[in-house]
């Protein structure tokens, strides 16, 4: 797999502060990356010092394996980004920002690209348009025009369904999967919405205070450790009566009128339907509930 | 780099508060013609008037190049502020509007990033600065027509209508070389503030300090005045002299250029090493 974004130790600090403290992390190419963590955990740092905007206090960054301080403007060329909040020449309209950003893009952005992705955001329509007269989700769709404008090969994602609504999140989801899926792009996303990243990535990195806590493939992430998991029945006290005295009652966490939920790990969920089985205890249904929050949570608790 | 400057003079025409400069240009310059049309007569009489006793005047003394040479007397206060209104609002604009997030994830230095801004703020002090000229030239020769022109300084000139054109248009010039200091420092507060109200008040604070300081005759201030920018702004009344004193002129192109030159460096240097947190 190539490389597409190597970080090594690196850390940010401001006076005492250590925003990013000795961060490491590989993206490969085609990665949905999800880039997750609390408020100020470093994820904004990282993200500038990745684009260049903030300087390292130490540390190497290299994206599509050179090094980011001495091949800037070849590697930025080749990278689109969205960065917090985006921010436009409200004067001009969205066509004439594009064409702006187009011209220092390093690439020849031509007419019929410009509106081809204002297009693709939804916003051909308002082309003509000042900026200032844009909603908040209508400039998040337009920093997304400007991040794949000059059809970048790596996209830098901060918080991209802010201000969106939810159909407006379902879009731009559906397209960071496009871009990905069926183009190949390389796509490194930081979200708060823990659910969007889960549906789209297929690596993440949870970020605290500054440092990685854990990087890795989302679903092997999701399936490591205990889940909370509802068992559903006809005859939810014969079922309770089964377990008591038995190494699944200490798994038991709540319970309902119908239902017993215990926290298990993945590979334990068909052993206890076979205890259950065994018991001629009918399952009506069982439903892991193991999201992305939950792990989050009790990573940066 | 020729995108780049492009982009950033189109940005500086593009918006509204770029032409304050030159709506309030054509204000002060038809004020003062229109002044001088209505009253002017009455003002040349009262100028001269210890010196008919001496002299005998002859000829337009209210002309259009008297006009010319009042109105210059404005670049002292009245431009500077206009430049820096744009010249200050061009890093710290960026900053204020979170725009930076767009330009410097280009592939662009930023070295080039502020040299094509410098260059714009260049192109918009020429084009203030030759609208002043044009604008009070044409309306000063159609009001009040050619003539003689009588500077008043430690003593009194008297250039012939043919020998003046050449020093009027050299001291436009030198107003170019002298508002582009004002630019590059208020460029250079630009480059450390977050948003341009602070370059703005800056610049003027600075001038008018150093206008101050200037002025106060005290040994220490003497010392230093030589190398104040300040104390050069108003050089272009070296075009105003006879005969023409070269090496003043030198100096005091030597001093503003040098002053471009040192606040351009230090904004090229800071913000190649600023962190982008807007």
């Amino acid at each position: 797999m190539q490389p597409i974004i190597q970080v090594s130790a690196l850390s940010k600090s401001y006076k005492d502060f250590k925003a990013v403290n000795e961060l490491n992390l590989t993206v490969y190419k085609g990665d949905v990356y999800g880039f997750l963590g609390p408020n100020g955990a470093g994820k904004s740092t990282t993200i500038r010092m990745l684009l260049t905007l903030i300087y390292p206090s130490s540390g190497e960054i290299k994206i599509f394996e050179k090094a980011l301080n001495q091949h800037r403007n070849e590697i930025l060329s080749r990278l689109g980004a969205i960065v917090e909040k985006p921010d436009f020449y409200g004067y001009l309209t969205a066509y004439k920002n594009l064409e702006l950003l187009g011209k220092i893009s390093g690439k020849s952005i031509s007419s019929q690209r410009i509106m081809e992705v204002l297009e693709l955001v939804g916003l051909k329509e308002r082309y003509a348009s000042k900026v200032k007269t844009y909603s908040q989700g209508m400039k998040q769709r337009l920093g997304f025009a400007q991040a794949i404008l000059h059809d970048p090969e790596l996209i830098i994602l901060d918080e991209p369904t802010n201000g969106l609504d939810p159909q407006g999140m379902k879009d731009m989801r559906d397209l960071i999967l496009h871009l990905s899926h069926d183009l190949n792009k390389t796509v490194f996303i930081s979200s708060h919405i823990l659910n969007e990243v889960e549906l789209m990535a297929n690596r993440m990195v949870i970020l605290n205070k500054g440092k990685a806590v854990v990087e890795g493939n989302v679903q092997e992430l999701l399936n490591s450790g205990e889940m909370s998991v509802t068992f559903e029945f006809d005859k939810q006290a014969q079922a309770r009566e089964s377990i008591a005295t038995t190494k699944w009652e200490q798994k038991l966490i709540s319970s309902t009128e119908r239902s017993l939920v215990f926290s298990l790990l993945a590979n334990q969920i068909p052993e206890l339907n076979a205890f259950f089985v065994q018991h001629q205890i009918a399952v009506q249904s069982i439903v892991p509930l193991r999201s992305l929050e939950n792990y989050f949570l009790s990573l940066t608790d | 780099m020729l995108h780049l400057i492009q982009i950033e003079v189109f940005k500086i025409f593009k918006r509204s508060r770029s032409y304050i400069g030159f709506i309030a240009i054509a204000a002060i310059v038809l004020v003062i013609e229109l002044a001088l049309y209505l009253d002017g007569q009455h003002f040349l009489d009262m100028a001269v008037q210890n010196l008919k006793d001496t002299f005998s005047f002859d000829g337009n003394l209210l002309n259009g190049y008297l006009a010319v040479f009042i109105i210059l007397n404005s670049l002292w206060i009245h431009i500077p502020f206009l430049i820096a209104l744009v010249a200050g609002d061009l890093l710290a604009g960026e900053a204020a509007s979170g725009t930076f997030k767009l330009l410097l994830t280009r592939p662009i230095s930023r070295f080039q990033l502020v040299l094509a801004k410098f260059t714009a703020a260049l192109i918009y002090t020429l084009s203030l600065i030759l609208f002043m000229a044009v604008l009070s030239v044409g309306l000063g020769v159609l009001l009040f027509g050619k003539g003689d022109l009588m500077v008043v300084q430690n003593t009194i000139y008297i250039f012939s209508q043919e020998d003046v054109g050449w020093r009027i248009a050299s001291a436009f010039a030198f107003s170019i070389l002298s508002m582009t200091t004002v630019a590059a420092l208020a460029f250079l507060f630009s480059a450390f503030a977050d948003n341009s109200i602070g370059p703005i008040i800056g610049t003027m604070a600075v001038i008018i300090a150093l206008f101050i300081f200037t002025s106060i005759d005290l040994s220490i201030f003497r010392a230093i005045k030589p190398y104040l920018f300040t104390n050069y702004l108003g050089a272009w009344r070296l075009f105003f002299e006879e005969p023409l004193n070269a090496i003043k002129i030198a100096r005091a192109t030597f001093v503003l250029s040098f002053h471009i030159l040192l606040f351009f460096s230090i904004t090229a240097f800071h913000f190649n090493r600023k962190d982008i947190l807007t």
